[in-house]
């Protein structure tokens, strides 16, 4: 049989009614535990995995498809409406999205992302059926080196991206780095900056950080600001749905996205993160409004989040062709695979044809399920928003500490009383969040320093490792070479189109005075 | 968002419905849920409650460096409590070591021994190294030339790459080991022809081996594997058996009878018919040793793992 | 001295409060500086070893702090709105409270408080209202996540009737 021919019985089979049936729930009750502020698509899945374990293969499969798009999406949800991002992908979307939220725009950003996600999906999963083994090919060719060299551009266009001020945004990317370095050097064991507390070994955990930053630094941002508090958020202004306008502006943005995401999703090493980092600077360079950027551009909703579900796609890649599980979700995933006896890897497609063209099958399925599902339904998300003040916050908060709280049960002794230590991190670093906004410093580079930081020291030192200490490895293919470039590109154009444009506004100012 | 707690919640009962609730298992994991040691308590958490030899059981995961926060709680809080048992293994004997862990294996009361897993030595296909002798006489050579892609520095992956320069006269110290964040990313550097040879877990290179993207050189074992095709390390030449295995323990201070009583009922799931199959689903290898023997060989990893860390120059 | 106070010039006075981050800037880089500098060094033949990406931050984070500085003592920081400080104070509260109690007195009594001292923060007074909602809709959570999904959560002597 040909890949069409098993796509297409894949599809006949996931497309029975019980099956049909299993997918609803399956990304009903994904998005219902992905909605929770603070519980991210790793831990969703993770919760309710089990869930899925008394249905038949094809049924577990597929309901268990649902519940990864369904915990996506629910993720992307509540950090556009609350900015309370539960893991480091959705960080990027909370930029754009809340302040579109905030202006009653939250109906097309949800939309923007409902669809662009949609697409995103529906063109990695083609991908993954069609064209993985080329693909992992080019994944693969990354070695140290090339990760380093990608790293690299990730920090110089992402550094160059956020806020308005150079000191406070790379301020905060070196907050980032700094406790990046907290914990257990992996490549010797040695321990750094962990003072001594065993609990902080393994460094700090970038949803715990990310959550504190958002939700509890917002909470505690929004109480103290008396303009703030009297602010009254309009659910919606003007249209709940997409004006013509928006059409325009997101669809070159979930192409350019989908295009970022699928490829790095597919790499050992990268992640949905890091793509949603490169999608937003992306758009950034590209919009034809870089001025709405930092004040609701919906491109900046549309490009991450379609970056965000195709990486998500692209993880699968390795998955499924390698047995790699390349993230945290991509490993509760393989657990899932397991259950049925099933191994992935290069004989994956051979052995067990059937089950891995339902499983792509199945994706495409629950990714159309979840735009029927939802596109309905942004009417309502939005309203999330008219739950009064003193509920809501208070309900956010019951979250963020549950999710923190659940992924991580460490008890810290203080005197005789037992404390819990991952809330102490929680809260500190939630007063960090609240001095950052306070004096201006912008939140999301302190995240993408923690997570690129190690990365990108790692690289550098396995490369270097590797060579026995010649340098020169770092430029030794052409990847890392192209790459480097970039990021030197990434640095430099923009301050010459700066130069340009201010000579350009001189020669018009003279133009005038004459 | 009462809604959605009335939604989890329904998805919830249908999974307590038929659950008692007397006094039972908790079960500590020392890791984050998804990792092998989480999947080792969920794993009889199930087994537990479907034979019906615990009527609920409760898992709380405490990751971190290693295992060893996790298991410093577990000595801290469960002194004498006949319901509270802690999954751990190899791994945590190194860590324990490495990270100074104030409280070690000694402070538990170990159980038993349910799974094991042993190393393997690989090489890409198209490398020029066909054998052990050949990585020997490589390593032997030039020792800094072969890079060797594992899992993190101190862990089993490492410990087993000492020892085998070690037992092949090279100095442990000059092993070129480069530490990955696990096997997965190891196993795509090998792929990628980034390193000259990886070592890991056997079943993170099975399929790879299967479909010929990578040869294998050695398995750590004491005696050949059914069904794993490949010489064991003393096969080829080096002297070398190591087993990554994974183990239950109970709480420090409870009275013979209640350690009797736990390994009756850890004995019990082992032997079941939900066990094995999740065990042979999850691909793990069956290497359960109960009692002294497991107490004895316990002291004896702890010793040599003790050697070679110092040895390799982790511990001082 | 107040006419003069009136001039334009006003806005650029130094901005201590921004100072006080380059302060604290500063003892962060010389604080990583120091406890790389003592850590304990092992065997390694890398060229690029374990201290040597410490250093490098330590340094930029000093560079940094100067910059900050500078830019502090110009006042070029932006401007900055009255807060108050007694809703902070019951949102932190609350969760101190919560941090310390939730191993005791488990995951909804510890849960609860917190919620209610939100609450408060954000003006609704009505504490017999807030508390006995929060009691139960962290209770009805705990009940979801705890015994439903099996997630390991703190329980206390309300949960463990349960």
């Amino acid at each position: 049989m040909n890949t069409f021919e098993l796509l297409g019985q894949g599809l006949l089979t996931a497309l029975q009614w019980s099956n049909l049936l299993y997918a609803l729930i399956g990304v009903t009750l994904g998005t219902a535990v992905g909605v929770l502020p603070g519980i991210g698509p790793a831990l969703t899945v993770a919760l309710l995995l089990p869930v899925t374990y008394r249905l038949d293969p094809a049924g577990s499969l597929i309901m268990f498809a649902g519940i990864y798009y369904g915990g996506m999406y629910g993720g992307s949800t509540t950090s556009i409406l609350l900015n309370t991002p539960g893991e480091s992908a959705s960080i990027v979307t909370a930029l754009e999205g809340n302040k579109m939220a905030r202006q009653g725009r939250g109906g097309p950003a949800l939309a923007t992302s409902a669809i662009g996600s949609f697409i995103a999906g529906l063109v990695a999963t083609l991908g993954l059926a069609f064209i993985a083994p080329w693909v992992v090919q080019f994944a693969l060719s990354f070695g140290p080196s090339e990760y380093f060299a990608l790293m690299l551009l990730a920090f110089m266009t992402v550094s160059a991206a956020f806020g308005d001020s150079t000191l406070r945004g790379l301020t905060a990317l070196f907050i980032g780095l700094a406790l990046g370095l907290i914990g257990i050097d992996q490549l010797t064991g040695q321990t750094r900056l962990a003072m001594g507390t065993p609990n902080l070994f393994d460094g700090i955990s970038v949803t715990t950080l990310a959550v504190a930053l958002f939700a509890i630094g917002e909470t505690i941002a929004v109480v103290a600001s008396k303009t703030a508090m009297d602010e009254k958020i309009e659910a919606v202004k003007g249209s709940v749905w997409m004006t013509k306008q928006d059409w325009a502006r997101s669809w070159k943005s979930w192409v350019r996205g989908t295009a970022i995401g699928f490829p790095i999703g597919a790499m050992p090493a990268g992640g949905a993160d890091v793509a949603s980092f490169l999608s937003y600077s992306a758009e950034r360079q590209f919009s034809k409004h870089p001025e709405e950027f930092g004040h609701g551009a919906i491109e900046g909703v549309a490009g991450p989040e379609a970056a965000n579900n195709a990486s998500a796609a692209g993880t699968l890649v390795p998955l499924l062709t390698l047995g790699l599980p390349t993230t945290a979700t991509a490993a509760i995933m393989l657990a899932g695979f397991q259950q049925f006896g099933l191994q992935p890897g290069p004989l994956l497609f051979v052995s067990n044809a059937t089950l891995v063209w339902g499983l792509i099958a199945s994706l495409l399925v629950a990714n159309f399920m979840l735009l029927v599902l939802n596109l309905p339904l942004i009417g309502l998300w939005v309203r999330l928003l008219t739950i009064p003040r003193p509920w809501l916050y208070a309900g956010i908060l019951t979250f963020a500490t549950l999710g923190t709280i659940g992924a991580s049960a460490s008890t810290f002794m203080i005197g005789p009383l037992p404390t819990s230590f991952e809330l102490g991190l929680l809260l500190l670093f939630g007063l960090l969040g609240y001095l950052l906004r306070r004096f201006g410093y912008p939140i999301a580079p302190v995240v993408v320093g923690l997570i690129l930081g190690p990365m990108a020291e790692r690289s550098l030192r396995q490369a270097l490792q590797i060579s026995q200490g010649d340098p020169t490895v770092l430029v030794h293919s052409w990847i890392s070479i192209v790459l480097i470039l970039l990021a030197v590109a990434a640095v430099f154009v923009p301050m010459i189109l700066r130069a340009r444009g201010k000579g350009q506004m001189l020669s018009a100012m003279a133009g005038d005075e004459d | 968002m009462r809604h959605f707690i009335a939604t989890a919640l329904a998805a919830g009962s249908l999974l307590v419905a038929s659950q008692a609730l007397a006094a039972d298992y908790k079960i500590m994991a020392p890791a984050a849920p998804g990792g092998g040691w989480d999947q080792t308590a969920r794993t009889m958490q199930a087994a537990l409650q479907d034979e019906e030899i615990s009527p609920s059981v409760q898992v709380i995961n405490v990751p971190g460096a290693g295992g060893t926060i996790g298991l410093a709680q577990f000595v801290n809080q469960s002194n004498g409590d006949p319901d509270a048992l802690i999954v751990g293994g190899y791994v945590m004997v190194g860590a324990i070591l490495t990270n100074g862990s104030p409280v070690t294996l000694d402070q538990v009361t170990p159980i038993a021994r349910l799974t094991g897993e042993y190393e393997a030595i690989v090489v890409p296909a198209s490398s020029d190294i066909q054998d052990m002798a050949g990585l020997v006489a490589k390593l032997k050579e030039n020792p800094g030339g072969v890079s060797w892609g594992g899992g993190s520095a101190g862990g089993t992956d490492h410990i087993t790459a000492g020892l085998v320069a070690k037992a092949v006269g090279v100095d442990p110290t000059k092993v070129n080991y480069i530490a990955f964040s696990g096997g997965g990313e190891a196993l795509a550097a090998i792929l990628g022809g980034q390193v000259t040879v990886g070592i890991s877990g056997y079943s993170e290179f099975s399929a790879q081996i299967a479909a010929g993207q990578l040869r294998l050189l050695g398995i750590s074992s004491d005696e050949k594997i059914e069904g794993i095709e490949g010489p064991t390390f003393k096969e080829g030449g080096v002297d070398v058996a190591i087993q990554n295995w994974r183990m239950v323990a109970a709480a420090p201070g409870i009275s013979d009878e209640q350690k009797a009583a736990i390994s009756a009922d850890i004995e019990k799931m082992v032997k079941s018919e939900s066990w094995k199959k999740a065990v042979a689903d999850k691909g793990w290898a069956d290497t359960y040793l109960a009692g002294d023997a497991f107490a004895e060989q316990l002291k004896e990893d702890t010793a040599s793992t003790e050697t070679i860390l110092k040895d390799i120059g982790l511990v001082k | 001295m107040s006419v003069l106070d009136d001039n334009p010039t006003r806005e650029r006075r130094p901005d201590w409060a921004a100072f006080a981050i380059a302060i604290v800037l500063g003892i962060a880089s010389a604080a990583i500086a120091w406890s790389t500098y003592n850590a304990g060094g092992i065997a390694t033949t890398q060229p690029v070893g374990p201290k040597t990406v410490p250093y490098i931050v330590a340094a930029c984070l000093f560079g940094l702090a100067i910059w900050t500085a500078v830019e502090a003592l110009r006042g070029d920081f932006p401007e900055r709105e009255e807060q108050q400080t007694a809703p902070i104070i019951w949102v932190v509260g609350g969760l101190i409270v919560q941090m310390l109690t939730i191993k005791t007195i488990g995951f909804s009594l510890a849960t609860a408080l917190m919620f209610t001292a939100t609450a408060y923060a954000f003006n609704e007074r009505r504490v017999w209202l807030t508390l006995p909602f929060g009691l139960v809709f962290c209770f009805l959570v705990w009940l979801a996540f705890a015994r439903g999904l099996q997630l390991s959560l703190p329980a206390g002597p309300l949960e463990r009737l349960f």
